[in-house]
């Protein structure tokens, strides 16, 4: 009998496409502008880096992350600027891009009459692979993606989320290093929601690939992403990585049985900027003296205290409370 | 759930030795990859096979195959006749075929089948992923206008052949054989007019919509149409029914100019003035066009270029969506 006392194999950490390019952006564009007939601007100089990863991209339905996403397929010309996506330059390189990525679009893609194991091997065949390494490869993707018995079944009897995990499968069977995922939890009910952002994660963490993943739900991504791009009308409004989102949305949730408005007006006055959340009081964290005076103010109004807690504020409510803040903060 | 429970066997309890069964976790593709061509031809295979309902349920199967049986029934009734009775001349001709079956049967099975190569896939939106895969806009309309071509062939040709076998089987000395294989030659050159012109109508209109119910029919509809309007022109023109209802016009007869022209608006027509302009002498559904010939040319020419273009240029646009 073996043995093995040392580390585990790394069967994961090979070569990775994630390892080569650690250093280089994953997608960079430049002043990337996308402009449709009729004065429809969708994409207005957009500027960013996305690090290997997994990149949240968030904006507001028609902010351009769907044009965003095109662009970097190859699929649309940008009106100007330039875009390069994993060291190829999109004007043109589509066709090598669209190698290394897979693509998950937004809307229903699944033929209702063919079954997941064969829309998924077609499409690992339109990907370029042969046709018994598509047939292997479509077996293992929607395995990963946690569709079993269910991939003999026709499509068309697939709830929304195995249709979801099927689009993901196929965006998968090529074996891409870079995924471009579009809303990928829309129209999913809670639980399927959470499920399909743990696979995402998992992909991202244990498949050595790259995701960008839009949504307009800010809240939603913020969980899985490394690094965050919030667009807004085709602009940039910030980039950066989740570590530096957080670090800025340290909150102290402060909550009091009674004499709430006497202690808002109280923590207003020593210039906290305190703001209503629920039951409680939310204030930001500057350091300890932030405790100090919520401690002095309580004690001052004699206020019978009943929670005080640290919270990692959400993104969301960042973007929404400090509208002028952000603008700032684009580097 | 195994997948799962296998992953953590794998992370934290190495040394487990117990026969599990690891789950080996993601693996990269390291082999050969096909490039553009060979993504076009892909999909040129499937498409072939789903013309013919390969691949699908086995209600997809009944109008192709049926339409291939009616198509091939004359050339087995032929062969049965003639060898049956030394001797006697074909009853179907290799050019024409039989002109009132084969336009039917065609267009029952381009109205029915142009759909499934098409429509189908703009009605699930599944373009999109073609489009974001390693080809480039126009492959896929022309790896379906190749596909469906080759399937309109197939119906087509097939059956010239089984003719030309039921022929010579019971031909009398090589001389006959070869008079068979002279006449074969250019049939099946008129059947691949056919072939080319009829699957890029029916691409371009089932391109159209994606509700395959509507795309038959808008098909089926223009087919139909045309044919049976320009017979209709053919015949008054001609002052008249000249004979029997149906009787096809004779090789020598000059018809007058308005009958010669009547069949540049049906497909089917203009398939069979080609012939005849070609130096097909089989009476046909309409008059020789004589001194019209070269316009049956042009207009075949015409039809051709402006489904291809519409196809084109439906391609472009849908893909831009």
């Amino acid at each position: 009998m073996l043995i093995t006392v040392t580390a585990p194999p790394q069967l994961r950490a090979g070569p990775g496409p994630g390892d080569a390019g650690t250093a280089a952006a994953v997608i960079r564009t430049d002043a990337l502008t996308k402009r449709y007939p009729g004065d429809v601007t969708a994409l207005a100089g957009l500027t960013v880096d996305i690090q290997p990863g997994i990149t949240g991209l968030v904006g507001a339905n028609g902010a351009g992350k769907s044009t965003l996403i095109k662009i970097l397929l190859g699929l649309l010309p940008p009106t100007s600027g330039r875009a390069v996506v994993l060291g190829h330059d999109v004007a043109a390189s589509g066709e090598r891009i669209r190698t290394l990525t897979g693509y998950m679009p937004e809307h229903d893609c699944l033929p209702p009459d063919v079954t997941g194991t064969e829309f998924v091997t077609h499409l690992g065949r339109m990907s370029g692979l042969p046709a018994t390494a598509a047939k292997e490869r479509a077996a293992d993707s929607l395995r990963h993606v946690g569709m079993y018995e269910e991939r003999y079944r026709q499509t068309g009897t697939y709830s929304t989320g195995m249709k979801q995990r099927v689009k993901l499968a196929q965006a998968l069977v090529g074996d891409p290093r870079l995924l471009l995922l579009d809303e990928p939890t829309i129209g999913l009910d809670p639980a399927g929601r959470r499920s399909m952002l743990d696979l995402i994660s998992r992909i991202g963490a244990e498949f050595g690939i790259s995701i960008v993943v839009s949504s307009h739900l800010l809240g939603e991504i913020e969980q899985i992403c490394d690094q965050l791009v919030v667009i807004d009308g085709g602009k940039l409004l910030r980039s950066d990585t989740m570590t530096s989102f957080t670090k800025v949305s340290q909150v102290l949730l402060i909550e009091v049985d009674e004499g709430m408005a006497a202690l808002h007006s109280e923590l207003a006055a020593r210039g906290l900027e305190p703001r209503r959340s629920g039951r409680g009081l939310l204030v930001r964290i500057d350091g300890d003296v932030t405790y100090d005076m919520v401690r002095d103010a309580v004690a001052d109004l004699s206020l019978p205290l009943n929670r005080l807690e640290q919270q990692r504020r959400r993104v969301e409510e960042l973007f929404r409370d400090n509208g002028d803040e952000e603008e700032h903060g684009d580097r | 759930m195994t997948a799962d429970n296998g992953t953590a066997a794998l992370g934290t309890a190495p040394a487990a030795g117990t026969g599990v069964i690891h789950d080996l976790g993601y693996r990269h593709y390291e082999g050969a990859r096909l490039g553009r061509a060979g993504i076009i031809w892909a999909l040129y295979w499937h498409s072939l096979r789903s013309a013919f309902g390969i691949g699908r349920g086995a209600k997809a199967k009944i109008v192709p195959i049926l339409m291939f049986a009616l198509m091939c029934l004359p050339a087995i009734v032929n062969a049965i006749a003639v060898a049956q009775q030394p001797g006697q001349s074909p009853i179907v001709d290799y050019d024409t075929y039989l002109f009132r079956l084969r336009p039917l049967v065609m267009l029952i099975f381009v109205a029915a089948q142009a759909p499934e190569l098409v429509s189908r896939d703009l009605r699930s939106h599944v373009l999109p992923l073609y489009l974001s895969r390693p080809m480039r806009r126009l492959d896929y309309p022309l790896a379906k206008f190749a596909a469906f071509t080759a399937a309109c062939l197939l119906v087509l040709e097939i059956p010239l052949i089984l003719l030309y076998v039921g022929n010579i089987v019971s031909a009398a000395g090589g001389s006959a054989i070869w008079a068979q294989t002279r006449a074969l030659i250019p049939g099946m050159g008129v059947a691949a007019l056919w072939a080319v012109l009829l699957a890029a109508i029916g691409l371009v209109l089932a391109s159209l919509t994606g509700r395959r119910a509507y795309a038959t029919g808008i098909i089926a509809i223009y087919l139909f149409l045309t044919w049976t309007l320009s017979s209709i022109l053919v015949n008054i023109a001609q002052q008249g029914p000249v004979g029997p209802k149906g009787v096809p016009f004779g090789p020598n007869a000059v018809a007058p100019l308005g009958a010669r022209l009547g069949g540049l608006i049906s497909p089917f027509n203009v398939l069979d003035g080609v012939r005849q302009w070609l130096g097909g002498t089989n009476p046909g559904p309409i008059p020789p066009p004589g001194s019209a010939g070269p316009l049956y040319g042009l207009m075949f020419l015409v039809l051709l270029a402006a489904c291809l273009a519409g196809l084109a240029a439906r391609y472009r646009k849908v893909g831009a969506a």
